[in-house]
């Protein structure tokens, strides 16, 4: 265990030697909450409700989708594990009595835990600026359900993510095609940019067989009080479910990926 | 004892094909035909503890290949491989414990960070003791002379520094096992022979058992004593290094200096010219003529000076990586 507080560790260091990247990385995450922001704003200045949010209750969402997005979609594993294989500087890290897989999950826990500090303060600042009415209906119940979804939602991106890079193996040079798709995707269906029960009944019932909705919109919605009693913790055990389908799907890929494995690059 | 034993071990690859220019791509992106790459094909040796073995062969012979496939990166095709008595591919902790390996182009230093973190992430991965950590670190940074180094950004430092940071995060968990890739590429020739030092002096104070392929014979001269040589993934000898010149060099040069001008054209009657500079002349004769062609050298020429010696080292490998003959 202490081998991955070293890595936690040495990952903020290194958080910290890009600054200004972090700060962008973060300021387009402020922007894009303003474009959802005004998007609605302008949408609601026809109507008082739509698809059953009124004006406070879709602030409130987009709002929280910051906070998630901080702790969910923030991923250095993402941008690396495809070009490590490609390269072949997976090697380093196979000499080595370490897990891989658990190596990167802890830099994404890392890179986490920096964000969500980042949009707490950016959502105050934001808040003080706009001002804006919401409205929260949140219980013990509520927050202890949003708690477990939302780890269950961290462990499900990264895996998503991974078994994406790990085409790599196989297609070196394709590998960034295949994630940008699943990167649209989860932007889209994972409920960042709407909340998904607007949708039409069989679009949501399509999403529901995917990943995508447990890891932004079945969060929050729990948080808000959407969903309660026994449809929580059916939420809750169709998000176990999947975490631990995709994680025997990755564990497959990469058993499969390292027999092919060149270990190229010298 | 074996520490290390290969038996008939063999990597092959299966690699795509791509025909040159964009319509090779479409081409390819439609139909991929394969080859078959047969990178180590059949090589066995075995290595006792604590020695220090030169891996010698051209590019792509096969060195490297083999290399990954004793530290566990590469699953062979077919063949017996055991290392310390472990299965590399099975990827133990027990056993990657025990060895490192450096490859020279690689890097496994946090490239923002001081090498100095990676060093302490390398203690914690390999679970290396508090006491144990400082005293090896102590005694690598004054071997390597880098004490003024260690809280510098690894970005900022040259390539001999980096290197040398590099060699101390691999050896940070005292392994038993070294395999070293290339260690001394791209570095100046006073780099290369501290480099060359260090790993001299680290094999005789840890008896760690040492394999290393280079390019620079220089390397493999002054350290190892057993050389093998693989070409074409085939071994083609495993012995002590002054072997080499006996089993492939069927002939001598000599080294003549003369007093006076003569015609070059005569030489040839004593054996095969290779270089012909007034006044000095490289002649290759068959180790079996040597002194009936030195004796006919001094009896015809005006000779000022003659040396027979043996072809230098270097030669010998190139000629035989090139299947020619020297004679």
């Amino acid at each position: 265990m202490r081998k991955y507080f070293t890595v936690f560790a040495a990952s903020w260091q290194d958080e910290f030697t890009y600054r200004l990247n972090f700060i962008l990385w973060r300021f387009r995450n402020v922007l894009r909450f303003l474009m959802t922001y005004f998007l609605w704003q302008g949408l609601f200045s026809a109507t008082s409700t739509i698809y059953g949010y009124s004006r406070p209750d879709m602030v409130a969402y987009i709002f929280l989708v910051l906070i998630v997005q901080a702790a969910i979609t923030s991923a250095p594993s993402a941008d690396n594990i495809g070009g490590e294989i490609g390269s072949g500087d997976l090697s380093n890290y196979l000499l080595k009595p370490m897990s891989y897989l658990r190596f990167w999950f802890t830099r994404d826990l890392a890179s986490k835990s920096l964000n969500l500090l980042f949009s707490f303060i950016e959502i105050t600042l934001l808040w003080l600026l706009l001002r804006p009415a919401l409205s929260f209906h949140y219980s013990f119940f509520s927050v202890f359900g949003f708690v477990a979804s939302g780890l269950f939602a961290m462990v499900i991106y990264f895996l998503v993510s991974a078994s994406a890079r790990f085409t790599s193996f196989w297609y070196p040079e394709n590998t960034w095609g295949l994630s940008f798709l699943i990167l649209i995707f989860i932007e889209i269906f994972s409920g960042s940019i709407f909340p998904l029960d607007v949708l039409p009944p069989a679009g949501q019932i399509i999403l529901q067989a995917t990943p995508f909705p447990y890891l932004i919109y079945y969060p929050i919605s729990i948080l808000d009080g959407k969903i309660t009693g026994l449809y929580l913790w059916r939420i809750l055990f169709q998000s176990a479910s999947w975490t631990l389908l995709l994680l025997i799907f990755t564990r497959f890929l990469w058993r499969k990926g390292l027999r092919v494995f060149g270990a190229e690059g010298n | 004892m074996d520490i290390i034993s290969v038996k008939d071990l063999k990597k092959h690859y299966q690699i795509a094909q791509k025909e040159a220019g964009l319509a090779g791509s479409f081409k390819s992106l439609l139909h991929r035909q394969y080859s078959v790459v047969k990178a180590v094909d059949g090589v066995s040796f075995a290595i006792s503890e604590g020695e220090l073995v030169g891996f010698i062969g051209p590019n792509g012979a096969g060195k490297t290949t083999t290399l990954k496939v004793l530290s566990g990166l590469l699953y062979p095709t077919s063949g017996a491989v055991s290392v310390l008595g472990f299965t590399p591919w099975k990827r133990q902790p027990a056993f990657q414990k025990q060895f490192s390996l450096v490859l020279g182009q690689k890097n496994q230093l946090w490239w923002d960070l001081p090498a100095q973190e990676s060093f302490i992430l390398n203690k914690e991965i390999y679970e290396v003791p508090d006491a144990q950590y400082k005293s090896t670190l102590d005694t690598l940074v004054q071997l390597l002379e880098v004490a003024d180094l260690l809280k510098i950004q690894v970005r900022k430092l040259s390539l001999g520094q980096r290197m040398k940071m590099e060699l101390i995060a691999a050896l940070i968990h005292s392994p038993k096992i070294l395999f070293l890739d290339e260690p001394t590429i791209g570095l100046d020739v006073v780099m290369q022979k501290k480099m060359r030092d260090f790993i001299k002096d680290y094999n005789r104070q840890y008896h760690s058992t040492i394999i290393l392929t280079s390019h620079y014979m220089d390397d493999v001269k002054e350290l190892c004593d057993r050389v093998i040589i693989i070409n074409q993934g085939r071994l083609l000898f495993d012995g002590q290094l002054d072997e080499i010149i006996k089993k492939f060099a069927n002939h001598k040069i000599l080294t003549v200096i003369f007093s006076k001008d003569i015609n070059p054209d005569a030489l040839k009657s004593v054996g095969q010219v290779r270089e012909f500079t007034y006044p000095r002349a490289l002649i290759s004769v068959p180790r079996a003529e040597t002194s009936a062609a030195a004796s006919r050298l001094l009896r015809d020429f005006p000779v000022a000076d003659l040396n027979i010696e043996e072809p230098a080292i270097e030669d010998v490998i190139r000629e035989v990586f090139t299947g020619k003959d020297l004679a």
